[in-house]
């Protein structure tokens, strides 16, 4: 194993690769409790289009999130949960737009736990009679995100936003496309993407590096399989097909969220300058630390549920803003007129650097996050960047980065704006706003 | 797990030295009994508290000092501890040994604290009343944001249904038109009677000596010290059960269930309750999940949560609209088979390993020991998490039964859509 400690950081990581191919990190936490295990998979719901074997698939939108609920089914009627649960560990996993993830913590047990899960993520069993069955689970909770106005807004924004990309289908897919997955399209994917070498499994917590070698080794063995070869996902032009989507649902409050298309980032640590660079510029623009924050919050346009920040997926990128307002038109014009004018005036220094200062240290405090430390290591892996170097990419950001991200991206034509409105105010609402 | 130090009469410091994290957390609470005339005033101070002091006056300023301290971040308070409303402040803090040579980010942190309460914007006797206003916008916006979520409103409406009698009725950071009402100088009178004479709990999590800390606190925070006693935390006020159906434009129902038990966590069955409540219904391998979602499909989310300062123990599941009877029947079935004994070890030893193993980690995060610190200092459970797992460790069948057979379904509310 390779050992790199970051003394900037106060932190250690074991590395490897194994045999199979499946990459591999340790962040050993001596005198902790929790031990916290990430099994990666870079694949999500934009992976929809591949080539395996020779053949060209193209499978079902949702099929990734589809998958990883299936997965937990294993042979002979096992049931993963109450494995985890008799080693009294907790296992669960989510499905994003460009990973799917699989996870335990646990206190005793680890060596189990980690055999448990290496075996369960790399074991594909798929009957018909279960896949049906799941059908219906996921058809609710479909139902649940469609009454979730946070859903809903995020949803229709990458719908306006996106021409192609199939960032502009939820993750979950929909009633209609979920009706199409069958096992055999969960076990080509399956096929396709669960080989090791497309995975990456992240360990923080007290244990021995040299221990989860040994055990994954031991299930996996040391055969590489195929992969299957992704797609590139669609270029997409940096305007948005539609600048305007709203709609209304049982609501207290109008609530709107705002993208501008930002040009896809790629690999490595160029792709993290941006998004670092993205992040400040984010800050400057409509941060708590920003004048024009100050001034949309003194005038009422915005509350305290305002917030935002630059997202990436693959093959896409944007800075988002959202949150409660009764004029969501006035918050888009003044964030464009805001970013024009930081553009020509700059940033004074002394706010640069503190702004600077400020992000390196909500990044090192989040670090005591074994979740949030594991979710990044995992993000990063796959966008081949080592995420304990932040600390020097930070210090090397000059504000013309951020101030030239503002110019290219916080533009009209790069503008969506997704709003709801509440169906119905009801009478005691309207009577307390006039006793305000 | 936390070193008491009384730094004045009514006023304690709470301290844990831990050098394994990265941050630490400070926080500072007044108690109160939760009552309908002082919840909404509780829970807004803390938020106008941060708008801006006579140093920082406004939101930026504010921002930059916190930047300044690397990014710490200061957060607005209202908790409830049975019968009690905490209020006040959560700062975290990157620790100091990652700061540049010279820089002290703890003591930075505490002057903070000490300008927030102590030197706020005032204007004729009251907070500034712009603030005041504006967060008086913002919380009624919280508050009705629960209708946001359904899940929560429907067990916020539950609640409010089971607990008429009782604070636990009182919603946590009160009613919007208790807030609309707020004016700018009884809210400032409100909180200078807070701060002066109310119960101040303090907690400190971090890499400082307790002795440090103290000295940091005394040398910057001019407070008295005060004769205040807190009545003492009662269990759950009765009233008749209802059960209520009401519709709203949704997708999915919400079926919420109430119960009640006698066990509250003064009582001997404790342990055997809390096992009792994650084995019906605390995660995926749950009886209600397992049964009610998995084999029988009939929700997509299941699950109990037990209220222990009152003996309160509901049950959430999002369902079809006519899924409701079958739903309901299977929710109490399986309560019904946990009173009959129908539950196998494993059922048993997976519930027990699942609290044990949630208080163990409880020592590896600065904010789960505040949070565990706080709740045993209020409740007057002083269990440590050590002595907790011990007695999770010793919890029988027969006493799961036992505390099984205590519960009582008490009122339900059902939320569906409206008729097409």
């Amino acid at each position: 194993m390779t050992e790199t400690t970051y003394p900037q950081l106060d932190e250690t990581v074991f590395r490897e690769t194994l045999p199979c191919g499946l990459p591999l990190a340790v962040v050993p936490r001596q005198g902790f409790s929790k031990k916290l295990c990430y099994l990666a998979v870079d694949f999500g719901s934009v992976h929809r289009d591949f080539t395996l074997e020779g053949k060209s698939c193209h499978v079902p939108a949702g099929t990734a999130h589809y998958l990883e609920h299936k997965l937990f089914d294993m042979p002979d009627d096992r049931d993963v949960s109450a494995e985890f649960a008799a080693l009294g560990a907790n296992v669960n996993a989510f499905t994003s737009y460009d990973m799917t993830a699989y996870y335990f913590s646990c206190t005793e047990n680890f060596s189990q736990c980690l055999r448990l899960l290496t075996e369960f993520v790399f074991t594909p069993w798929f009957t018909r009679e279960s896949v049906e069955k799941e059908r219906g689970i996921i058809d609710q909770e479909i139902g649940m995100n469609l009454d979730s106005p946070d859903s809903v807004i995020f949803d229709r924004l990458m719908e306006s936003m996106f021409r192609e990309h199939p960032i502009r289908i939820p993750i979950l897919g929909t009633r209609e496309s979920i009706r199409e997955i069958t096992p055999e399209v969960l076990e080509t994917c399956h096929r396709a993407f669960y080989t090791p070498a497309n995975c990456f499994l992240c360990v923080v917590g007290d244990v021995k590096p040299e221990e989860v070698v040994t055990e994954v080794r031991q299930v996996l063995g040391d055969a590489p399989r195929p992969l299957g070869r992704k797609h590139p996902l669609p270029e997409e032009e940096m305007t948005c097909p539609t600048a305007r989507t709203h709609c209304a649902m049982d609501i207290a409050m109008p609530t709107f969220c705002l993208g501008f298309k930002c040009a896809p980032v790629g690999l490595g640590e160029a792709a993290i300058r941006q998004e670092m660079a993205a992040d400040l510029a984010a800050e400057a623009l409509f941060g708590e630390s920003s004048e024009l924050y100050l001034r949309l919050y003194q005038d009422g346009l915005i509350d305290s549920s305002f917030g935002g920040g630059y997202d990436c997926a693959d093959g896409c990128a944007m800075l988002l803003c959202s949150g409660d307002s009764e004029d969501a038109p006035a918050i888009r014009q003044a964030l464009l007129r805001q970013a024009q004018t930081l553009v020509e005036q700059g940033i004074p220094e002394d706010y640069f650097l503190r702004m600077k200062r400020s992000a390196l240290g909500r990044r090192i405090k989040a670090l005591d996050s074994f979740d949030s430390t594991c979710f990044r290591l995992c993000a990063y892996h796959f966008a081949k960047f080592d995420y304990f170097l932040f600390p020097a990419v930070y210090r090397d950001i000059r504000q013309e980065e951020v101030l030239d991200f503002l110019a290219r991206t916080v533009t009209p034509e790069r503008c969506a704006l997704s709003v709801i409105e509440p169906i119905s105010q009801d009478p005691p609402i309207e009577n307390m706003e006039a006793a305000l | 797990m936390f070193e008491t130090i009384p730094l004045l009469p009514g006023v304690n410091l709470r301290c844990r030295r831990d050098t394994r994290f990265k941050h630490g957390c400070l926080s500072l609470h007044w108690v109160a009994a939760m009552h309908a005339d002082t919840t909404a005033m509780n829970a807004l101070i803390p938020s106008v508290l941060l708008r801006g002091t006579v140093p920082h006056p406004d939101l930026r300023a504010i921002t930059a000092r916190l930047d300044d301290l690397y990014g710490a971040a200061a957060s607005p308070m209202s908790r409830r501890v049975g019968d009690y409303q905490a209020s006040g402040l959560y700062l975290s803090f990157m620790d100091d040994r990652f700061a540049l040579p010279g820089d002290r980010v703890l003591e930075g942190t505490v002057d903070f604290l000490a300008e927030l309460l102590q030197s706020p914007l005032t204007e004729e006797a009251g907070f500034l009343p712009e603030y005041v206003q504006s967060e008086k916008k913002n919380l009624i916006s919280t508050i009705q944001a629960d209708r946001n979520d359904k899940r929560v409103y429907a067990m916020g409406r539950l609640l409010k249904i089971l607990c008429r009698e009782d604070s636990f009725g009182l919603p946590r950071l009160g009613e919007p038109e208790q807030v609309a009402a707020i004016a700018p100088d009884t809210l400032y009178r409100h909180f200078q009677q807070m701060l002066n004479a109310a119960p101040l709990e303090i907690f400190y999590v971090g890499s400082f000596e307790s002795a440090a800390v103290a000295d940091l606190l005394r040398g910057r925070l001019c407070l008295r010290g005060r004769e205040a006693k807190l009545p003492p935390q009662t269990g759950f006020h009765g009233c008749p059960g209802e059960d209520v159906t009401e519709t709203m434009e949704v997708t999915q129902g919400k079926l919420c269930m109430g119960f009640v038990t006698p066990i509250t966590l003064k009582s001997e069955l404790y342990p055997a309750m809390q096992v009792l409540n994650v084995l019906y219904g605390g995660g995926m391998t749950s009886k209600l999940f397992r049964n009610v979602r998995e084999k029988l499909s009939l929700c997509y989310s299941v699950g109990s949560s037990y209220y222990s300062s009152k003996g309160i123990l509901t049950v959430s599941a999002g369902i079809d609209f006519d899924k409701e009877t079958p739903a309901r029947r299977e929710i109490l079935g399986q309560l019904q088979l946990c009173r009959e004994g129908a539950i196998t070890q494993e059922e048993l030893a997976s519930a027990r390993e699942a609290l044990i193993s949630s208080l163990r980690s409880v020592t590896d995060s600065a904010g789960s020991m505040e949070s565990y610190g706080f709740i045993a200092a209020l409740s007057g459970n002083t269990a440590s998490p050590e002595e907790a797992i011990r007695a999770i460790r010793a919890v029988t069948l027969e006493q799961v039964v036992e505390a099984a057979k205590t519960v009582t379904l008490h009122s339900t509310y059902f939320l569906k859509g409206e008729p097409a």
